[in-house]
């Protein structure tokens, strides 16, 4: 267990760096320089701000400069968005709203997902499973985009005399509803289709057999024994939807006009803001690494067959 | 003997009489020896179905699957086929057609809508193309032209007044409910209204016309077609560079192997999309750099897809491919340990002569469906990249760009944004589905 | 009380028919089978992969699973028809009247909970009055009855964490904890090695003597028959075809089936030249079972009759049956031997 924490640590940390670097490389591909955008500055000028903010030293040594301060906590400061504001400022300050979304979003997915899926494959062959079938296929085709618009027209207004919701983000509950409606249609779906998957799995295992041989209740069979052992993998499918919720998180932002990170990051790169734009890569990959680092260790904790430290 | 005999009649498990009695009427030979030939033909074999035989019965089977099927065709057909039957093109802007809605009223009903709102609210109320119509007229007739800039000018009021009109006065819509005149489907302009009253044949604006007078329809069919040759392009790119990484480490084993999955792990656990954006956003700059620099074949192929487009492969080509090289890896692992490569092995076979003959064909299926439900998430993730704006860029469109460019307008023109949504949706949909529905036909798990 | 009881009839099978509704037609699994099965005794049944011995025995406990149905024919325990029961009912039935264990004791038990908490469960489904502590401490006593040690840290622990035997022994203890009328074993030793075979089979056999109970023993190895039986159905292709006391299967087989399967037994006793024979050959199609005997494609013995009808049952012996068109040639024989020396008897 704890050599398997370690490995997986390592992994996060070299994952991280990867991410790091391939972020700092992709920024000095590219051609010609963040200045250029404005007003035709002058050599001159241009020479004084790349001084300034180091670009005009050697690549590698910019980078060992980068990932030093990054381990420090130093992102850098912006560019363009917000001049000389430190990065990890604009994000700490922007990313409470983003996460607030994006908890929302999931626990819901979750809290609907996992239920129905059981459902589904509880009611299998029935009216109930086909139709769950076709909406969470329904569901995991359709982009945020669409689903995120769908609601902003229907029920902000567009159709005329139904407004249940603000149609722009104010930060008050209401405004909260149909952003994480959006967000967590997608993950609920996948999950709910996942969840009958692996409930499907469970109840064709032979300890299922057993359990009905024993003449437990139909009930009994499907919450106690097959849910169990369907929940160990769903748990795996979290960390990925984490990370999918995140950047599903920039299209519903844009939608919704949330003053989220995602919606800043989409400005910034359009914008051509470099620092902001490894600071937020690096953060939001951080974040979603560590998230599959958590539902990993879960996952060994939740299984019982792999705590093989137990009972020894 | 005798003692035989006596058993005969104890117990429940009674021979039945009249099948004793059926013995003497058995025929004469019944208790010769049947020949080879005779025991032949009475075992009448199973017809032998082959594994894709068994598939495509099984698929057939499924309805969900099969209509998925049919709407895919007829989704291909109108990406690949309609834009060729329409005769406008994607790009084409057509002057006095633009900003047409999906519906129209004919000339008649317009001149009884605009003589009744004018009866209700007093004034003369010109349409926008009326008004432009007119103001064309009184340009002529001074022997100028009309500019765009006044053009656009006069359709900028003319919103503003029909906004700020909206409220007090009556809409062509409100009247024509009020009127009982019925709006007639496909959007033709006035203009075009007018050559089918003298007989010409007009082609209909069948999903109306965006605010430069681009059919919306044909733009969609482009952007279904650019949708579906991404969605295809990324799982091919997917599927090669999948089962080369794959049965390499797979096959070779060891310390190989151990290395190379340590690579995949680390690229697995990369947030792919954040790369992604992060690409386009960084490529797009030097790519076009790149296409300026000269004529070649290379730089003129950049030219047509474009750097977005380009972009976007090359993210697909460093990490999506880690899902099915993972697959590919363990049917391998599995197939390895199986007596026919030990066999082909011994025979002398060479390393690569048992991947492509032996190994790869058993896990096909499952190859199969991976690339196939490639294809839809390769249509998603397109999608959201264009909405986001760093995907498919002008003049290509794709069906996600058109949804980004509908969304300022989505209070106004709803169906701009909707119907390339319905039509993106209903393409991943049904892709999905026929997808799940190979998973099932192609599992061999399943097979009874 | 005792004596009555031992001959009285705990099952009795009668002319079951279970088939499997697939898509590409009606796979008629089992097809028609007869047996008794009193108090205490053992009845083995046998025969190869496939030849619908598992689906006869899941139908006896209801855990036939869509698209199994049974067609035909009647299960009585006790007097009671089992297939006339309601869902409800077959809950009850099952575990209390019936228990099942199953061939590989590697999957069946629920690797997320502790063996203790899947014993109890069993007992408590039954009992709904017992207490949790009162629960506990039966599944302990029935875990030392199949003898496990240790059992109070057994009791907490999970089923990886157990060997094979003792798992299997695990599954026996739960079967048994309501102590039901009849267990039905499907295969339970093949999965095991055989010095933990030897060891499962002995326990079986004395929990069947203290419980006083029935058992429908499922297996294809004759070795273990011989081991643990007292009668003997053999199936092929769904068909009953031979059926005896365990001395009848083995020392005087009517089928040419039974006859192979004796041949392709490995024996202790055997003399060092004599070769171990295969059957030839494989089973019949099951989704068109063609008319007379299905083993006749295989037999070596095979006539022209043999291919055009199945053949009726014959006595062999006080239970002792097959259905054989060689011993109906026989029986034919012998009864025309005799009328012609009673006809000679009474001139």
């Amino acid at each position: 267990m704890t050599k398997y924490m370690v490995r997986r640590v390592i992994m996060a940390i070299v994952t991280l760096a990867v991410v790091a670097c391939t972020t700092f490389f992709l920024m000095n591909a590219i051609p010609g320089n963040p200045w250029l955008s404005e007003k035709t500055p002058t050599q001159a000028t241009i020479d004084a701000l790349n001084a300034k903010y180091g670009l005009d030293q050697p690549l590698i040594v910019q980078l060992g400069k980068y990932l030093g301060n990054l381990i420090q906590g130093d992102f850098g400061t912006s560019i363009k968005m917000q001049k000389n504001r430190p990065v990890l400022q604009i994000i700490l300050e922007m990313f409470p709203v983003s996460a607030k979304v994006g908890i929302l979003a999931i626990v819901w997915a979750v809290l609907a997902g996992v239920p129905l899926g059981c459902l589904a494959a509880y009611k299998r062959g029935t009216w109930i499973d086909s139709f769950l079938r076709i909406v969470c296929t329904i569901g995991i085709s359709m982009p945020g985009f669409v689903v995120a618009t769908l609601l902003l027209h229907t029920l902000c207004g567009g159709i005329a005399g139904v407004k249940l919701f603000p149609a722009l983000f104010d930060g008050t509950p209401a405004s909260y509803v149909l952003p994480c409606i959006a967000l967590g249609f997608y993950p609920m779906c996948y999950l709910s289709r996942q969840t009958r998957t692996a409930m499907l799995d469970s109840i064709n295992q032979e300890y299922i057999k057993t359990a009905r041989a024993k003449g437990l209740k139909n009930g009994v069979i499907i919450f106690k024994h097959a849910l169990r052992n369907a929940l160990i993998p769903v748990i795996t499918y979290l960390g990925p939807q984490v990370a999918f919720t995140l950047c599903g998180g920039l299209v519903v932002e844009t939608v919704f006009s949330i003053p989220g990170l995602g919606r800043y990051f989409i400005q910034s790169i359009q914008n051509r803001d470099y620092p902001l734009i490894m600071g937020t890569t690096i953060f939001l990959a951080a974040f979603i690494i560590v998230m599959n680092l958590l539902v990993d260790v879960c996952y060994k904790i939740v299984d019982p067959r792999i705590n093989l430290t137990r009972g020894n | 003997m005798a003692e035989t005999k006596k058993y005969n009649k104890v117990g429940s498990l009674q021979p039945n009489i009249d099948d004793i009695m059926d013995w003497n009427s058995l025929p004469e030979n019944a208790f010769e020896p049947a020949t080879e030939s005779e025991k032949e033909s009475f075992i009448q074999d199973r017809e032998n179905v082959s594994y894709w035989k068994d598939a495509w019965r099984r698929l057939r089977k499924n309805t969900v699957a099969m209509v998925a099927l049919v709407v895919i065709v007829l989704l291909v057909i109108f990406a690949f086929v309609g834009p060729q039957v329409v005769p406008y093109s994607y790009k084409e802007q057509i002057r006095g057609s633009e900003t047409l809605d999906p519906w129209h009223y004919t000339l008649e009903d317009q001149q009884k809508i605009n003589d009744y709102i004018e009866k209700h609210s007093g004034s003369k109320v010109l349409s926008v193309e009326e008004a432009i119509e007119q103001a064309r007229a009184e340009a002529e007739a001074k022997g100028e032209k009309l500019t765009r800039v006044e053009e656009a000018k006069i359709r900028a009021s003319a919103n503003v007044s029909k906004q700020s009109s909206e409220e007090t006065e009556m809409t062509a819509q409100q009247a024509a409910k009020e009127l009982g005149v019925k709006a007639k489907i496909f959007g033709y302009s006035n203009r075009e209204l007018q050559k089918i009253a003298e007989g010409e044949k007009v082609f209909p604006h069948i999903f109306g016309t965006d605010d430069q007078g681009r059919d919306i329809m044909v733009r969609v069919m482009v952007g279904a077609r650019v949708s579906i040759i991404v969605g295809i392009c990324a799982a091919i790119l997917v599927l090669i560079i999948g089962a080369v990484y794959g049965s390499i480490s797979g096959y070779c084993g060891g310390m190989v192997d151990n290395v190379m999955q340590r690579i995949v792990e680390i690229i697995y656990s990369i947030p792919e999309m954040l790369i992604i954006l992060l690409l386009s956003a960084t490529l797009k700059p030097a790519l076009e750099q790149f296409q300026n620099s000269g004529d070649g074949v290379v730089q003129s192929l950049v030219t047509l897809l474009g750097p977005n487009l380009i972009s976007m492969f090359i993210a697909f080509g460093l990490l999506y491919w880690v899902t099915m090289s993972r697959i590919i890896r363990g049917q391998i692992l599995q197939l390895k340990q199986q007596e026919y490569v030990t066999a082909a092995r011994a025979l002398g076979a060479k390393g690569s002569r048992i991947i492509w003959r032996h190994l790869l064909p058993n896990c096909v299926g499952q190859i199969v469906t991976t690339t196939f439900l490639q294809i839809p998430s390769a249509i998603f993730l397109e999608s959201f990249l264009s909405f986001v704006g760093v995907g498919v860029s002008a003049p290509l469109t794709s069906l996600g760009s058109m949804c980004s460019e509908a969304l300022s307008g989505l209070t106004s023109y709803p169906y701009r944004l909707f119907i390339p949504a319905a039509i993106l949706s209903v393409l991943i949909l049904s892709l999905n589905l026929f997808g799940d529905g190979l998973r099932d036909a192609l599992d061999p798990r399943l097979k009874k | 009380m005792e004596q009555e009881r031992k001959t009285e009839k705990l099952l009795e099978v009668k002319d079951l028919q279970v088939s499997f509704f697939t898509p590409a037609g009606e796979v008629k699994a089992v097809n028609g089978i007869s047996y008794d099965l009193n108090y205490n005794e053992v009845m083995g049944i046998v025969g190869e992969s496939g030849s619908g011995k598992s689906v006869e025995a899941y139908s006896i406990i209801g855990l036939l699973q869509s698209p199994g149905k049974v067609v035909g024919g009647s299960i009585t325990l006790e007097g009671e028809d089992v297939l006339a029961k309601t869902a409800s009912e077959m809950v009850n039935f099952r575990g209390s009247q019936v228990a099942m264990i199953f061939q590989n004791p590697m999957t069946c038990l629920n690797p997320v909970y502790t063996i203790g908490n899947q014993l109890t469960e069993a007992l408590r489904a039954h009992n709904k009055e017992i207490s949790k502590e009162e629960a506990a401490k039966r599944a302990m006593e029935m875990l030392e009855q199949v003898g496990i040690n240790n059992v109070e840290k057994r009791m907490g622990q999970y089923p990886h964490e157990l060997s094979g035997g003792m798992r299997q022994r695990v599954m026996i203890a739960m079967g048994l904890i309501c102590h039901p009328k009849l267990l039905i074993a499907d295969e339970p030793t093949t999965a095991l090695d055989v010095t933990i075979q030897a060891q499962i089979l002995e326990l079986m056999k004395e929990l069947q003597k203290k419980n006083h109970m029935g058992i429908v023993f499922i297996t294809h190895n004759l070795g273990v028959v011989a081991e643990i039986c007292d009668k003997v159905s053999v199936m092929y292709a769904g068909k009953m075809v031979e059926q005896g006391s365990v001395d009848d299967i083995f020392y005087n087989p009517g089928h040419p089936y039974t006859k192979g399967l004796l041949r392709s037994m490995p024996r202790v006793d055997a003399e060092s030249y004599e070769r171990l024979i295969p059957i030839e050959g494989t089973p019949v199609d099951m989704l068109n079972p063609p008319e007379g005997c299905p083993f006749a494609p295989r037999c070596e013995h095979t006539m022209k009759v043999c291919l055009q009808k199945m053949p009726p049952y014959v006595n062999m012996g006080r239970e002792h049956r097959a259905a054989c068109w060689l011993r109906i040639q026989e029986e034919m024989k012998n009864r025309q031997e005799e009328s012609e020396t009673e006809g000679s008897e009474n001139e």
